[in-house]
């Protein structure tokens, strides 16, 4: 890489006009140096800095600097590119955000091909353990490193994995649970399409440490994507020997088979998970005992997250020391999650623990998208809690999570700007659960309707004063009595909004207003006729015909026949339709 | 394929696999990539690239992260920073083979990341 290039890019504004007039300044200046061949410079789309000016970045050099104006070029002319000098006062100092050990290789790697994995360190942890491991030292291993579970509660996976070999049993089962179902995460998915082997890797090294033979996959049909792609997989490790009888010319044997889930929620939790792998309902039922005593078919089974598994092949390579030297005290390495929601760059990102939800939201994320400011961030998905924007600034990991009344989850986080209702965010969430719950228990069934029936009641302007206390009620009824994690978790959602946004509640109940102006049933649209220019481009795209008046007289909207759209508010391009 | 019989065979695989060519196309398919036109931006990619008798590989790979970007195409040619374009459609496909992978110079306005 010898070629001198200036990448270019205004990180203020997503508008390319300050951009371009750089480029032109500099471009201009090149030439007046006779170094227009010998430089290129470009115009990019995304430097991956916000808020910092006019950046630019300098290569081969790798040097950054910010908050640039035209004055500058003239010096980065002379020194930098002239004379391969830094200058400092304009230097931008960024550490990389992100680390990847989960996502490794998605992207990097072909997913179809295992070559590619294995030319990428892949399937040599397995050949580590196999020639020199004994199971105890693997789970010794993993309990070094500190990793706890990545499909939500966060359990020592080492405690998962020795309670399972512990059991005495002829034959015992590894599962991987690629059920997810939380609305906006998809980190699992992206694993096992962009790279299967690494959760194949773990699962034969799972395997080999709790003394199985067999494993499931259990992925939900709605990732057939991902379902075609560990099946393609699955039949390369066969065809190399690294699945199937005598692994590695080793006495140990390992088999690998797919299940497909029906998309039910509730199969995501292990119980409701193996009953459905089973072939019967995929209903939980109570615990203990466990599935590491008794799980597939009443035998010792070890449930592990596609995260979670394509951890292990790192860990043991690299060993559970460099492991644990990453992340906070209590929650060792990364966490991918999906990036979603009124954010501006969505998509998945992994961080090390502990990095605030700050620098996820602002520094990876970009900022919001309309430019408006954040109310609060969703995360672990319907069964989490919001996180106001007060609270920015924590350390993401398992406990300061679920201090601020939310959980770590799968993963997903959906940041949410001012115009989002904290009501009806979370009557989404509480329908969510109200359709996904099995059925089985009462207070999960019964609980999740009544607070839906509030809930909807307040959005509709039919709220009244003892509504909150009742909600806070069947809340902590749900979290005590209900049998699985579902229910018990379904109305966080409603304690954590309640706990942050009780105002915004009472807004509703008392004032009957939404202050977002989200809910339909408590806004009113009305033509402010001082900035109406009479155009009539409301009145033909109004879907119900309730704009009444004429050009003369002026316009107005009948409220009786109103349905609240919102349409006359888009298309006004003199903003004179006032919601309220 | 030949089964590995033990520790030794991978390895040797591994040996076997790691002398790869330089000069590179990668194009996202996993599930965001394919929703946002990967497919069609891939095979222009190859079909465009042989009329052009061009020696470059052209791969598929899994999801970058960058969702907000799709479909994405990271490009490596000799001499070149690794850079992922973003938004690609088929326009700025054939630019990137005319201009990056021909005659060096990378495309304007596109570019949404830089792995070096």
């Amino acid at each position: 890489m010898d070629k001198r290039i200036v990448f270019i890019k205004d990180t203020d504004s997503q508008e390319q006009e300050r951009t371009r007039e750089f480029y032109t300044a500099f471009l201009d200046q090149l030439r007046e140096n006779n170094l227009q061949d010998e430089v290129q410079v470009l115009r990019v789309a995304d430097i991956g800095i916000y808020g910092q000016g006019v950046v630019a970045k300098v290569l081969p050099a790798g040097i950054t600097y910010g908050r640039l104006s035209n004055a500058d070029i003239k010096k980065i002319i002379e020194s930098t590119i002239k004379e391969g000098k830094v200058i400092e006062e304009l230097l931008l100092n960024r550490q990389p955000r992100q680390l990847r050990i989960v996502l490794r290789n998605c992207g990097v790697i072909d997913p179809e091909s295992i070559d590619e994995y294995i030319a990428h360190e892949g399937y040599a942890a397995i050949s580590k353990v196999i020639s020199g491991y004994s199971p105890e030292k693997v789970i010794e291993e993993l309990k070094v490193s500190g990793l706890r579970g990545r499909g939500g509660a966060g359990y020592p996976t080492w405690m998962k994995w020795n309670f399972t070999r512990q059991s005495k049993s002829e034959e015992k089962y590894i599962i991987c649970n690629a059920d997810e179902g939380d609305p906006g995460a998809y980190m699992d998915r992206s694993v096992l399409e962009g790279d299967p082997h690494s959760v194949i890797e773990g699962m034969i090294i799972a395997g080999f440490a709790i003394g199985a033979s067999n494993g499931f996959f259990y992925i939900r049909a709605e990732y057939p994507l991902a379902v075609e792609r560990i099946n393609r997989a699955i039949r390369q490790a066969y065809d190399y020997g690294l699945l199937g009888s005598n692994i590695l010319g080793s006495d140990f044997s390992f088999d690998l088979d797919v299940r497909l889930g029906a998309g039910a929620f509730v199969c995501g939790e292990e119980t409701a998970l193996i009953a459905s792998i089973e072939g019967s309902r995929g209903t939980p039922r109570p615990r203990p005992p466990y599935p590491s005593r008794e799980g597939l078919w009443g035998k010792p089974t070890a449930i592990n997250n596609v995260e979670t598994l394509a951890n292990i092949a790192a860990i043991i390579l690299k060993g559970g020391r460099w492991f644990s030297g990453i992340g906070t005290e209590k929650s060792k390495g990364t966490k991918v999650f999906a990036l979603t929601g009124k954010v501006k760059n969505s998509g998945l990102v992994e961080v090390p623990m502990g990095t605030t939800l700050r620098d996820i939201v602002f520094d990876i994320g970009g900022g919001t998208a309309s430019g408006k400011g954040i109310k609060a961030v969703q995360t672990g998905g319907p069964s989490g809690g919001v996180i106001p924007k007060d609270y920015l600034d924590t350390p993401v990991d398992y406990e300061n999570l679920q201090k601020l009344g939310s959980i770590m989850g799968s993963g997903g986080m959906i940041v949410m700007d001012d115009d989002d209702c904290m009501v009806d965010i979370t009557k989404f969430y509480l329908g969510f659960c109200v359709d996904e719950s099995c059925g089985k228990c009462a207070p999960c069934r019964l609980g999740g309707y009544q607070l839906l029936g509030i809930l909807s009641r307040i959005s509709e302007g039919h709220g009244v004063a003892d509504d909150l206390e009742k909600m806070r009620k069947i809340s902590e009824a749900m979290r005590k009595a209900s049998l699985c994690g579902l229910g018990q978790t379904a109305s966080n959602p409603v304690s954590s909004t309640l706990n942050y946004f009780e105002s915004e509640y009472k807004e509703h109940i008392l004032n009957k207003k939404c202050p977002a102006h989200k809910c339909k049933h408590l806004i009113t649209y009305s033509i402010m006729q001082g900035r109406c220019k009479r155009c009539r481009v409301c009145v033909m795209n109004c879907p119900v015909g309730a704009i009444g008046g004429d050009r003369e007289t002026g316009f107005y909207i009948e409220l009786d026949k109103c349905i609240k759209c919102g349409k006359c508010f888009e298309v006004c391009k003199f903003s004179a339709i006032l919601k309220e | 394929m030949a089964r590995f019989c033990g520790p030794d065979d991978l390895e040797r695989k591994k040996k076997e696999l790691k002398a790869g060519p330089g000069n590179w196309i990668r194009v996202g398919m996993g599930s965001c990539g394919l929703a946002a036109g990967a497919e069609e931006v891939y095979n222009t990619l190859v079909d465009e690239s042989r009329k052009r008798n061009m020696q470059i590989e052209i791969k598929k790979c899994g999801c970058q992260g960058m969702c907000y970007a799709e479909p994405l195409v990271e490009v490596s040619v000799e001499g070149l920073p690794v850079v992922v374009y973003g938004k690609v459609n088929k326009e700025i496909a054939v630019k990137i083979l005319d201009k990056h992978v021909a005659a060096k110079m990378l495309v304007n306005d596109s570019i949404f990341d830089l792995n070096t």
